[in-house]
């Protein structure tokens, strides 16, 4: 599960950095609760009502900047906070038993098959996005203006895009939480990012270190008695410090 | 005293100079909420020519040229491509954006930005790839971040990336902003090439200074269309109505 966290993390993340969605996938890593709590109440699988879950905040952020003059990062944040919590509200309102601390930091320690095989659908959906659309990726992240003269849907692509991220945010829950994955989809990608020359490179590099990352994590965390998740994210930060060094 | 010199006037002036219309704007009219951004602007466009269309911020040429490719719908007029209504051949018109709308960290190189011209199954146009970066001077640097480059470079590997598209109408909005005077007349000759070559150029600009005399045309936006006409012509038929230097930015 670490690996396959590790590596499924970092690719999306190249993504959402390279397009500048970012901050989208912090909502969407939200607004999965209010989804996860309404399905274990009515009995349906909680992967599920989160993504759908996830998907509408970004949808409903994207109508708000879209009809509004107001500012793109207040309304994300504020869909954030209101998903958030409307999920927290929803626990003792449905009297569901939930452990939140698991959702949100999750336990590798804990998961189980169907987990592994949650993580292996989001590998597969964004296998399919990255097979299917990634030249239109490409221009997309870099001329998201000549990408639209050009013909392509770039709502279209930004829906599919945010779609992916639900899912993969969703599926790495059991392992690291919907609060740390952030984390692992952005801070693998920043340290090589620069120096490669194509999306594909870029990828492959953030994998990599995703994989040390997640894969180290979770090793150290054993003989330490830690929780994996929350080791992870310190260690997410730990990579970074040294860029701050050098740029000084 | 009217300042307005329509194309149709000048091609009967000196109708030898000017090629076959390509592309026909008719009455636009663009308002955003209350704000009129373009009122009643006309023009047409004939093949082989230079035209530089300059105005101070504001004054609506990035909305125009939006317009013109069909990306932007007007709320009156219209605009043809060689007589067809832009609307159903939008891919024969190319528009390559301003410079603040790319995003120059993006990891790709300058080879792979030049193949995005290809996209959605188009089929080449004058140029492949290595003809395209041959013709703007950057063959040797097609393996280079895109982030690499100067800025002049980086505006030559858009325009190569325009050339591997079918179209040979180019709408280029601000190209010559931001970047050195060398690296500016460089673009400009190359744009004058293009043009030779029978490639229609509408360039976007603030510049008032020298370089308006390597255009054939100069088109004066302020919402309406102001003049129109050779560059000197234009000079001085709004010599008092204007400050050029002022709007000069070179």
């Amino acid at each position: 599960m670490a690996v396959l966290v590790g590596i499924l993390c970092p690719v999306t993340g190249t993504l959402l950095v390279t397009q500048r969605r970012v901050l989208q996938a912090n909502l969407i890593s939200h607004a999965v609760l209010p989804g996860l709590a309404l399905s274990v109440a009515f009995g349906f699988d909680p992967a599920l009502g989160g993504v759908v879950s996830g998907i509408l905040g970004a949808l409903l952020a994207e109508r708000l900047q879209r009809s509004s003059k107001l500012n793109g990062e207040a309304v994300i944040n504020t869909v954030l906070a209101g998903f958030l919590g409307l999920g927290v509200l929803l626990i003792p309102l449905l009297s569901l038993r939930l452990d939140l601390e698991a959702l949100l930091f999750g336990d590798l320690l804990t998961v189980g098959w169907l987990d592994v095989g949650r993580v292996l659908v989001a590998c597969l959906a964004l296998a399919i996005l990255l097979g299917t659309r990634y030249r239109e990726l490409v221009y997309l992240g870099v001329d998201p203006e000549g990408a639209a003269s050009a013909g392509l849907s770039v709502r279209g692509l930004r829906l599919a895009l945010s779609a992916v991220t639900a899912v993969v945010i969703v599926s790495a829950m059991a392992a690291v939480g919907v609060i740390l994955v952030i984390g692992l989809l952005c801070a693998p990608v920043l340290p090589g990012l620069h120096r490669v020359s194509s999306l594909r490179a870029a990828m492959v590099r953030a994998a990599l270190v995703g994989l040390a990352l997640s894969g180290g994590g979770f090793l150290l965390a054993l003989p330490l008695n830690l929780p994996p998740g929350p080791l992870i994210g310190v260690a997410c930060v730990v990579l970074l410090c040294p860029l701050a060094w050098k740029s000084t | 005293m009217n300042f307005i010199q329509s194309v149709d006037r000048l091609s009967q002036l000196d109708g030898s100079i000017l090629g076959e219309p390509v592309l026909r704007a008719e009455g636009i009219d663009v308002q955003y909420g209350d704000r009129v951004v373009l009122e009643n602007v006309a023009m047409t466009l004939h093949s082989g020519t230079l035209t530089a269309l300059v105005g101070a911020n504001g004054a609506g040429k990035s909305t125009l040229l939006h317009v013109l490719q069909g990306q932007l719908r007007p709320r009156c007029g219209s605009v043809y491509c060689d007589g067809d209504p832009i609307e159903e051949c939008r891919e024969r018109v190319v528009l390559m954006p301003q410079r603040s709308r790319i995003d120059w960290s993006f990891p790709i190189s300058v080879r792979d930005l030049v193949d995005l011209g290809s996209m959605n199954g188009q089929s080449l146009g004058c140029c492949d790839r290595e003809a395209a970066l041959q013709r703007v001077g950057l063959s040797v640097l097609a393996h280079r971040r895109l982030d690499s480059l100067s800025g002049g470079q980086q505006q030559r590997a858009l325009l190569a990336r325009s050339l591997v598209q079918p179209s040979r109408m180019l709408l280029l909005d601000e190209p010559c902003a931001a970047i050195d005077p060398p690296s500016r007349d460089q673009l400009l000759l190359l744009m004058r090439q293009l043009a030779d070559a029978g490639h229609t150029l509408l360039v976007s600009s603030h510049d008032w200074g020298e370089a308006l005399d390597s255009y054939d045309r100069v088109i004066v936006l302020d919402r309406s269309v102001l003049a129109d006409g050779p560059p000197a012509e234009v000079r001085r038929s709004l010599k008092g109505l204007v400050n050029p230097g002022n709007h000069h930015c070179g």
